[in-house]
C-alpha cells in the first residue's frame, strides 16, 4: 500500500490534506481565542472618557461595549424635572438618588444621576437648590444601561429603579429622543454625595460554545489526514483486490 | 474510478441509506430555517424570538428577553450538518464511491433545497450500486 502512497500524485494529495488540516487547526485556535475573548476584561477602555455619542445613540439600546464606559456629554438640566429615587444603596448605606433630566445640544434627553443623599429631606433640599441654579452643562461620568421599571408604591414616595422609560413619563418636558442609558455624574453638586460607580467587574469565564467548535475543528483536521489515508488505500485496493463482476 | 461495494456489505448499506434519508431531510429543513434566519438577521436586523409571554416574534438581537431561536437554529444546523457529514461518510465508505461523490453529497447541507433532491437521488444510486450484489447473493 505504501508504494501507492509514495507516488507523486498521492504525495501531492498528502500535502494538500496537511494544508487543509493546518487551516482547520488554525480555525480551531481562532475559536479557542474567541472563547476567552468573549469574556475578556476591557478595563482600560472603560476608564478613558469618550464622547457619549461615540458609544451610544438616542432611541437605540445601549450596546454591550458601552456599558460602564466613562463618557463626556454636554447638556442643560431642565428645572422641575428632578426625580428622587428611594432605596438606593451607596457604599452599603441605603439612601436617595437625585436624578436630573439633561438635554444635549442635539436636543436628545439623557437621564443623569447627580448624587446621593442619606435622607429624603436632604435629597429634597438638593432638588430645591438645583432648581434654583442648575449645575453647568459639562457632564462626565459612567454610562450605564437603564434599569427595568418595577412596580412600586410611588404614591408614598417609593420609587427605587433607575428606569429611563419610567422617568420619561415623569419629566414635564416631553423628550425629543432619549438615550437608552443613564449617566452617573463623577462630581456631585453641593448637598449631595458622590455616587459610588466602580469599574465594571470583569467577568472571567469561558464561552463553551466556542470551546466545542475548537474541538470540532481539531477533529476535522484529524479527519482530513485520515481521508488521505483512506483514499490511498482505496487506490491500492482498486489495484490489488479482485473485482466483483456485476452480473447482467 | 470507484471500486464498488463489497457483497457482504449490502444489508449494512440498506440500513445506512435509511439513516441517510432521515438525516438529509432534517438537515435540509434546518438549512431552510437557516436561510429564513439569515434573511431576518442580516436583511432586516431582527432575530426570531420565542417569548414566554408573547410567543413567536421578531426582535432586534440586543432586546431579546426570551429564547433566541435564530441563534438556536444556527447552532442546531451546525451540529446536524456534522451528523449529515457522518452519514455521508459512512455511506461513501460502504459503497466505495469516488471522492467526488462524497464532496457532492456533502454539498447537500450547504446549498438550500439540494438535500431534498439528494434525498431521492442518493438512495437510488446506492440501491443501484448494491442491486447486482444482492442478485449474486440470492
Amino acid at each position: 500500500m505504501w508504494a501507492v502512497a509514495r507516488r507523486p500524485r498521492w504525495i501531492a494529495a498528502l500535502l494538500l490534506c496537511l494544508a487543509i488540516a493546518g487551516g482547520f487547526a488554525a480555525l480551531g485556535q481562532w475559536q479557542l481565542e474567541r472563547s476567552f475573548e468573549s469574556a475578556a476584561p476591557r478595563t482600560e477602555e472603560t476608564e478613558v472618557a469618550v464622547p457619549l455619542d461615540d458609544v451610544s445613540t438616542p432611541q437605540t439600546p445601549v450596546p454591550e461595549s458601552a456599558i460602564g464606559q466613562q463618557v463626556t456629554a454636554s447638556g442643560d438640566f431642565v428645572s422641575g424635572d428632578y426625580v428622587v429615587l428611594s432605596e438606593r444603596i451607596n457604599l452599603a448605606a441605603p439612601g436617595y438618588w437625585v436624578v436630573g433630566h439633561a438635554v444635549t445640544s442635539d436636543g436628545a434627553s439623557l437621564a443623569v444621576a447627580l448624587g446621593w443623599a442619606a435622607t429624603e429631606d436632604a435629597a429634597a433640599d438638593a432638588v430645591r437648590s438645583l432648581d434654583a441654579s442648575a449645575p453647568d452643562g459639562a457632564l462626565t461620568g459612567r454610562y450605564l444601561p437603564t434599569e427595568s421599571p418595577a412596580e412600586s408604591d410611588f404614591e408614598s414616595g417609593v420609587r427605587s429603579t433607575m428606569a429611563v422609560p419610567e422617568l420619561i413619563n415623569l419629566w414635564a418636558q416631553a423628550p425629543d429622543g432619549v438615550y437608552g442609558g443613564y449617566l452617573i455624574l463623577d462630581s456631585a453638586p453641593a448637598g449631595l454625595e458622590l455616587i459610588d460607580a466602580p469599574e465594571p467587574v470583569t467577568e472571567i469565564g469561558l464561552n463553551l460554545l466556542n470551546v466545542f467548535y475548537a474541538i470540532e475543528w481539531v477533529v476535522f483536521a484529524g479527519f482530513a489526514i485520515f481521508l488521505w489515508y483512506r483514499l490511498v488505500r482505496d487506490a491500492w485496493e482498486l489495484e490489488n483486490e479482485p473485482k466483483t463482476e456485476p452480473v447482467e | 474510478m470507484p471500486i464498488g461495494p463489497r457483497p457482504e456489505d449490502a444489508p449494512k448499506i440498506r440500513r445506512t441509506i435509511a439513516v441517510y434519508k432521515v438525516s438529509s431531510i432534517i438537515t435540509g429543513t434546518f438549512l431552510l430555517l437557516l436561510v429564513v434566519m439569515m434573511v431576518t438577521r442580516y436583511g432586516f436586523g431582527v432575530d426570531i424570538e420565542l417569548n414566554p409571554v408573547y410567543g413567536l416574534q421578531l426582535t432586534p438581537k440586543e432586546l431579546i428577553t426570551g429564547v433566541n431561536l435564530s441563534t438556536a437554529i444556527l447552532i442546531a444546523h451546525g451540529w446536524l450538518y456534522v451528523l449529515y457529514l457522518g452519514t455521508d461518510f459512512v455511506l461513501w465508505r460502504q459503497i466505495r464511491w469516488s471522492f467526488g461523490k462524497f464532496l457532492f453529497i456533502a454539498l447537500g447541507g450547504i446549498i438550500p433545497l439540494l438535500s431534498f433532491f439528494l434525498e431521492r437521488r442518493v438512495p437510488r444510486d446506492a440501491l443501484a450500486a448494491i442491486a447486482p450484489l444482492e442478485k449474486v447473493a440470492a
